[in-house]
């Protein structure tokens, strides 16, 4: 399905409903940067494992990803705007409120969410994230070209199919005008980080989880790509949304 | 009903990809499961995936351990399965047995809209 919102730009999503109703609130899942909600969640087999437990999945592709539009304006990209294309989904399907899974990017739109719409997150769960800023810099340069973890990342995404590196360089450049700080954070809302443990992107993550009162999981032997599909990431997860 | 052993490859997992890295089996030798349940997770190049079952049947054989390299078309499981080996009640007269259609290959895109 497709929802022009916030009148710049279209945004396509997905809208799964359980097998049975669980009675409880949907998961909105938000993929990585580079990513799509197929991509990053659909075939890591998550929308099946959340359907099975009762629960109705929301998984848009974000502003710049997948279906949706991709403005080339890094202005487009602040990271509000994300926030602001979330909420407008959320009034359209007329969701109350949400538990939230972000991976990487997403966790960090999940945050900036769980912050401006404290109402509308029962639980948060922040995957493949930490609190370093991987975007230092990016302002200034032309993502990719150099050697840093963030060009790594943008050079792999930038080169998949139906990608456009512009508009994900206006991506990077407008969530890097807003780099993420550790505090104020969402108050009141129960937090789970999980994290590979070779997962260099996500460093810091253990001590964000204890300043925000929430727990830390570690994923043995995985790193940030196949965090992403571990049995062990699904269980925690759905353990943790359960009632 | 008779068992028959059907062997599963591994599929193409799109775009120029020639193989993947079993990252961890979903199942194990012996198991039941059914079609569509999650089988195994691999890794490719670009990102996690897990394969669900194509069959309904018994786990009868992993061809590749965790963290083995799989080249596209080398085979990842056999299944034990239940076939019918009486013709199908309900039918009169002479079914053709030869010169089936030709089946066909649709490459399926979930919808956009």
């Amino acid at each position: 399905m497709t929802a022009n919102l916030t009148k710049d730009v279209t945004m396509r999503y997905a809208d799964l409903a359980p097998q049975t109703s669980s009675g409880a609130v949907p998961v909105l899942l938000l993929h990585g940067f580079g990513s799509t909600f197929d991509m990053n969640w659909g075939a890591a087999g998550w929308p099946r494992v959340l359907e099975t437990a009762g629960r109705r999945v929301i998984g848009p592709d974000l502003r710049g990803h997948g279906s949706s539009d991709k403005p080339t304006e890094s202005e487009l990209y602040l990271p509000e705007h994300f926030v602001s294309d979330l909420v407008a989904l959320l009034d359209e399907l007329g969701v109350e409120s949400v538990d939230v899974v972000g991976y990487s990017m997403g966790a960090r739109l999940a945050w900036a969410l769980a912050l401006a719409a404290p109402a509308r997150v029962r639980r948060l769960v922040l995957g493949g994230f930490g609190p370093t800023d991987l975007l230092a810099g990016v302002g200034e340069s032309t993502p990719g070209e150099g050697d840093g973890p963030f060009d790594q990342v943008f050079n792999t995404v930038a080169a998949l199919p139906g990608n456009d590196p512009e508009a994900l360089a206006a991506c990077a450049r407008g969530q890097a005008a807003r780099p993420f700080t550790r505090t104020p954070h969402p108050a009141g809302i129960p937090t789970l980080l999980v994290a590979g443990a070779k997962d260099a992107l996500a460093a810091g993550a253990e001590g964000l989880a204890a300043d925000c009162g929430g727990t830390f999981v570690e994923i043995p032997g995985r790193d940030h790509v196949n965090a992403v599909s571990s049995r062990i990431f699904k269980q925690v997860v759905l353990d943790f949304l359960q009632d | 009903m008779a068992q028959e052993n059907i062997t599963f490859t591994l599929p193409d997992l799109g775009e120029g990809l020639v193989e993947a890295t079993v990252l961890e089996w979903q199942v194990a030798v012996g198991d039941t499961i059914g079609r569509n349940d999650p089988l195994v997770e691999v890794e490719t190049t670009k990102s996690a995936v897990v394969i669900p079952s194509p069959k309904a049947g018994r786990v009868v054989e992993l061809h590749a351990r965790e963290e083995q390299v799989v080249p596209v078309g080398d085979p990842l499981v056999t299944f034990a399965v239940e076939v019918e080996d009486a013709p199908q009640a309900g039918i009169v007269g002479k079914v053709p047995t030869e010169e089936a259609a030709p089946r066909r290959r649709v490459r399926l895109k979930p919808p956009t809209d």
